[in-house]
């Protein structure tokens, strides 16, 4: 890909077919972000709870989650399900599996967050005649946010990464367009450098938004 | 119930010897690689450090099934013929590398100046105060955070298949395609997949509380 003729040529050919796989790949992860981190709040509820039962529930469902790849989770969701006649779109089965799978590491994340928090703080909060459900508002919650968003950041670019792997199950996101591209009209590897950007532009972009939440966080809260 | 597993089982034993094998492999070149570059990325001339930043941004910014892809598509194209194994396993290894460059290089950055003034106040020079104080501090830290970087890598191996190189996740989907039994085959599948990373992840996390303590 050396010069700009052959450059215009490229995109002229490729864009196009790879223009809808950006929009696909947009749309998972679009709507598995906000899906993922609403989940992660009952598992961390469960995992913080006092019965015991529902602690170690949630505990072993992270592990699973933790310990597995979400591509045999994918798959079997997608190739499972209809045994149980459950039929779901390749999408679907893959927004579902990002969500059990990220909503996981997701809920580990925030807990990591609330017990970064010192006890301290709560004593202190309890101290000056504050109910629990107030200190958590005004005094554990604020210090926990600050704390929590950059590997919440990280999780969620992360995330955002793994929607390739819908491309397993056959949904025509931008890495499987790219390899479609590269199989049927002999293209070569620069489609891949273009999906490449196309996933850095994204990430680096979600970073940098999350870098400014950050700033502003810590300014309110630090 | 479960007999289609059963009797593929040492069909899947297969399979999952290869993910074990690719894993030992793309893990230990990429941790070699990583600390590599990590250490000349926290203490190398400026240019050098500017290139490591460069390459540990881009890749971290790409899903490894992207630069899989583009593994076993860029050496062909440059007029390699290569093995799939050796196209994906290369991909991983420049992955995996990124990652612990950046764990590396974060861990050598955090051993306070106070020991590296120490150091310096008793007459050491530069390699040996990397070798005998920096480094041994650093890799302390770096460990916890090196196990859960391996964890990740023997899931991310799973992704080869997409790929098309044969390994348990490959043999997962050959065995479904056969008897159509999803639910058991690959419910077994991550079953083998959970006693392949569950130590891993225990390590990981015993260390991070052991020095936790100790720090």
């Amino acid at each position: 890909m050396g010069s700009f003729a052959e450059l215009t040529h490229f995109a002229e050919r490729y864009l196009p077919y790879l223009a809808g796989g950006f929009a696909v790949t947009l749309a998972i992860a679009a709507l598995s972000v906000p899906l993922a981190l609403g989940w992660s709040l009952p598992i961390l509820l469960c995992r913080l709870a006092r019965r015991r039962w529902l602690a170690g529930a949630a505990a072993a469902y992270i592990e699973v989650m933790r310990n597995t790849p979400l591509l045999i989770q994918m798959y079997l969701i997608y190739f499972g399900l209809p045994l149980f006649h459950v039929f779901l779109s390749g999408f679907m089965c893959g927004v579902l599996a990002i969500t059990l799978q990220h909503g996981a590491f997701l809920a580990e994340v925030l807990r990591a967050g609330v017990e970064s928090v010192s006890a301290r703080q709560w004593d202190a909060a309890r101290a000056i005649g504050m109910r629990s459900r107030t200190a958590f508002r005004l005094v554990v919650l604020p210090q926990a946010l600050v704390k929590m968003l950059p590997p919440l950041g990280n999780q969620l670019i992360v995330l955002v990464k793994d929607t390739s792997l819908v491309s397993a199950i056959g949904v025509m996101e931008v890495t499987l367009s790219g390899k479609m591209i590269i199989e049927r009209t002999g293209g070569s590897y620069e489609v891949f450098v273009a999906v490449a950007l196309f996933y850095l532009t994204m990430t680096t972009a979600l970073g940098a938004g999350l870098r400014v939440a950050e700033r502003r966080l810590a300014v309110r809260f630090g | 119930m479960f007999h289609v597993l059963i009797i593929s089982l040492p069909y899947l034993l297969k399979g999952a010897a290869i993910t074990v094998w690719l894993s030992l492999a793309t893990i230990s070149l990429g941790t070699l690689l990583g600390f590599a570059l990590g250490t000349v990325g926290a203490v190398g001339p400026r240019p050098v450090r500017a290139a490591v930043a460069v390459y540990v941004f881009v890749l971290r910014g790409v899903p490894i099934l992207v630069v899989m892809f583009l593994g076993y598509y860029v050496f062909p194209a440059l007029g390699y013929k290569v093995d799939a194994y050796v196209a994906v396993g290369a991909a991983m290894v420049v992955y995996v590398g990124a990652f612990v460059s950046e764990i590396v290089r974060g861990a050598i950055l955090a051993v306070p100046s106070s020991q590296i003034a120490a150091a310096r106040s008793l007459g050491m020079r530069r390699w040996p105060m990397l070798r005998e104080v920096v480094l041994p501090q650093a890799f302390r830290l770096a460990t916890p955070p090196l196990l859960n970087t391996a964890l990740t890598t023997v899931k991310q191996t799973s992704y080869v298949s997409v790929v098309g190189a044969w390994e348990l996740s490959y043999a997962a989907r050959e065995v479904v395609e056969r008897t159509l039994a999803a639910f058991e085959i690959f419910l077994g599948v991550m079953v083998l997949y959970f006693i392949i990373c569950y130590p891993l992840s225990l390590a990981a996390r015993h260390l991070e509380r052991r020095y936790a303590f100790a720090s």
